[in-house]
């Protein structure tokens, strides 16, 4: 039997593996589930009276789960700590990044406002579109790095703020 | 099959769209080329193509709107044909008439047609002498006051006042009645002033909840040109559409009969030949109004062809090689219902923000009347270069009902891990009471989808089941993760070489 615990948002999962006929039996605290792999990622899962038909990939310490309808990005917590992930992510609301790389188009905020969560505070563009970057919480805007025009990556933070 | 219409079609664009234009160049025997930027080395457009010639940086404007590149790589491959898809240069006049004086034949309308066309006051001014219903309102812009409360009153309010140089809603200004109508107009002025340096504002009717309605149709060198009945694309973010459908729940035989002869009347009066699509503003009293006519295939029209029976991207180089419209296209009827779902590099949980990213697992839908227009494979990378558009997922079902529960189905079935997509929020508008009594209208996802739930709580622990049983199965996931973990063929393939002209 292998034991497991996922890391997805702010919540953790226990979980543990056995082998059931061709495919798995996953028990998560009262629940069991069995998962047949059929091919190339792809699963059913007995769910009720129906099968879901599920999509699992893990790619860069990234487990990615398509369950039909919803999408999932989960991770291991033995893995989160290097990958820089998950547990962190509540911790770093005092910066803001862009989601990926373009160019500044428009900054709708000025150092010393006062702004409330998802108030957008710059807008970058990329893919032809302008993205809205919003505030991830309430704060006040300590610092702006970037001014219209100007490249950004994903790496360097674009405002940081002042949580109260 | 007989002779062949060209010699050789270059496919002047990237993605779904080039996959498509191929696939309809190689249903008429025709060989292809592609033409590719440095970022799209490993892209599925150029793996399905006779040939392919590399044309430049990843920057559009170096490479896929680079027209003197494109005609030299049309050149040097010995083509005697262009299709140039959708979006980059599609809609560009220096297009087609580049083509000209290289002797090789644009699969468009005609330079003249696309400029009238493009110049939005030109065309309404041609269309208002044709007899084609246009949104009430102003021709031009005045100083005076006493025009625009005239304009007004003649429109019937509410209506609306624009910036002509707007965009983006900015100067844009609703008016309910006459007494606000002064206020309004300053304040428009100044915002478009602020936004735009330019405080040229002009009047018209707004229409509250339209539908956009638009029309299919195809003009041949000979005179003839029929309509292939209407797309709703009525459900939009962004100001875009995301899901299409035809037949449009709002129209009757009668209403449809009309609108198609003047979608056919739009065509002839701007001289248009090939296939075109004339949009139109349908409001709740039944009345519409011409929008613009659109001088290129679109997204959406797989939607006519499923309902239809008719290749579109076939017909078009048919038309292009001077061919009549053949009998087939005389006696079209619409037989069932389609649905086309946009599949955007996209995430529909977080305001439809792009999302970049590599494609670690991709497996397409299948079954009876579903059909995949994609432009990605598993291993690739979508990058921040072009459109986020990355497939359509297309149902075609004998009624609505089963159309929508095709399409539901289809999403669910669609796998593409690694980037974000709308899945999960196109199941969900398909499936809204008002999208199912066929209530749809243009602000349809502000008014019905902006409330929705977003949690995932209740699939945590499902997910963790599968996340648990990838982890205990003895693959080669390596834990590094390197690219090998993702089923791409182009680590079995290797460098792609065959046909190719790469550098010359």
């Amino acid at each position: 039997m292998n034991k497991y615990q996922f890391i997805c948002g702010s919540g953790k999962l226990d979980t543990s593996v056995e082998k059931s006929g061709q495919g798995w039996r996953v028990t998560i605290g009262e629940s069991v589930y069995e998962i047949d792999p059929i091919h190339n990622g792809l699963f059913a899962i007995a769910n009720g009276e129906r099968r879901l038909f599920a999509a699992g990939v893990k790619h860069k310490g990234i487990y990615y789960i398509d369950l039909g309808r919803v999408q999932l990005e989960l991770t291991e917590a033995s893995d989160a700590a290097s990958i820089g992930v998950a547990d962190e992510q509540h911790k770093v609301k005092d910066k803001v990044f862009a989601p990926m790389p373009g160019r500044v188009v428009k900054v709708l905020v000025s150092v010393c406002d006062e702004v409330k969560e998802r108030q957008q505070l710059i807008i970058v563009e990329a893919m032809k579109m302008e993205n809205p970057v919003s505030a991830p919480a309430a704060g006040k805007v300590k610092a702006i790095h970037f001014a219209q025009g100007d490249q950004v990556d994903t790496e360097s933070p674009l405002v940081e703020l002042e949580l109260p | 099959m007989a002779s062949q219409l060209f010699k050789k079609i270059l496919v002047a664009n990237r993605s779904e769209i080039a996959v498509r234009v191929m696939r309809g160049c190689k249903a008429l025997g025709i060989p292809t080329v592609a033409v590719y930027s440095e970022a799209d080395a490993h892209s599925k457009h150029r793996m399905i193509a006779d040939q392919s010639v590399l044309i430049g940086p990843p920057s559009p404007r170096e490479s896929y709107l680079n027209i003197e590149r494109i005609i030299s790589a049309a050149r040097e491959t010995g083509c005697d044909a262009l299709h140039p898809g959708y979006g980059f240069l599609a809609e560009n006049p220096l297009l087609p008439k580049a083509c000209k004086e290289a002797g090789i034949v644009f699969i468009g309308p005609g330079a003249d047609a696309m400029r009238l066309l493009g110049n939005k006051v030109e065309s309404r001014v041609k269309m208002a002498d044709a007899g084609v219903p246009l949104i009430p309102g102003m021709k031009g812009s005045s100083a005076d006051i006493a025009q625009f409360e005239k304009a007004a009153e003649s429109a019937g309010y509410p209506v609306i006042i624009k910036a002509a140089a707007g965009g983006g809603g900015k100067g844009m200004r609703i008016v309910r009645e006459e007494s606000q109508l002064a206020d309004a107009l300053a304040a428009a002025r100044r915002e478009a002033m602020n936004a735009f340096g330019d405080d040229t504002v002009y009047l018209e009717k707004y229409l509250s909840d339209p539908r956009h309605i638009e029309f299919q149709v195809l003009a041949d060198h000979h005179g003839h040109c029929v309509h292939l009945f209407e797309r709703e694309c009525s459900i939009q973010r962004r100001h875009q559409t995301i899901i299409e459908e035809t037949p449009s729940t709002a129209l009757t035989d009668e209403l449809r009969a009309r609108m198609g002869a003047d979608a056919v009347r739009v065509a002839q009066a701007a001289g248009y030949t090939n296939a075109g699509t004339v949009e139109f503003l349908l409001d709740k009293s039944g009345k519409y109004y011409f929008l613009e006519m659109n001088t290129r295939i679109q997204v959406e029209h797989p939607i006519t062809e499923m309902v239809v029976g008719v290749d579109l991207v076939v017909e078009q180089i048919k038309v292009a090689a001077g061919l009549p419209l053949g009998d087939h296209l005389k006696k079209l009827s619409q037989r069932g219902h389609a649905i086309e779902c946009r599949i955007y590099a996209e995430d529909g949980e977080n305001n439809f923000m792009p999302s970049i990213g590599t494609i670690v697992h991709y497996s397409e839908p299948e079954g009876p009347g579903i059909r995949v227009d994609s432009g990605i494979m598993a291993g690739m990378d979508i990058g921040i270069h072009y459109d986020p558009i990355m497939a359509k997922l297309i149902v075609h079902a004998p009624d609505r009902s089963t159309a929508i529960a095709k399409m539901t189905d289809a999403l669910e079935q669609y796998k593409i891990l690694g980037v974000k997509t709308s899945r999960r929020f196109m199941i969900e508008v398909l499936n809204h009471p008002e999208f199912v009594a066929g209530r749809t209208y243009t602000s349809f996802i502000d008014d019905h989808m902006s409330a929705r739930a977003t949690g995932s709580d209740g699939h945590v622990a499902l997910a963790a089941a599968v996340a648990s049983a990838v982890a205990a199965a003895p693959v080669k996931v390596s834990s590094g993760g390197s690219r090998k973990s993702s089923v791409s063929p182009w680590e079995s393939v290797g460098a792609w070489q065959i046909g190719d002209t790469i550098g010359e």
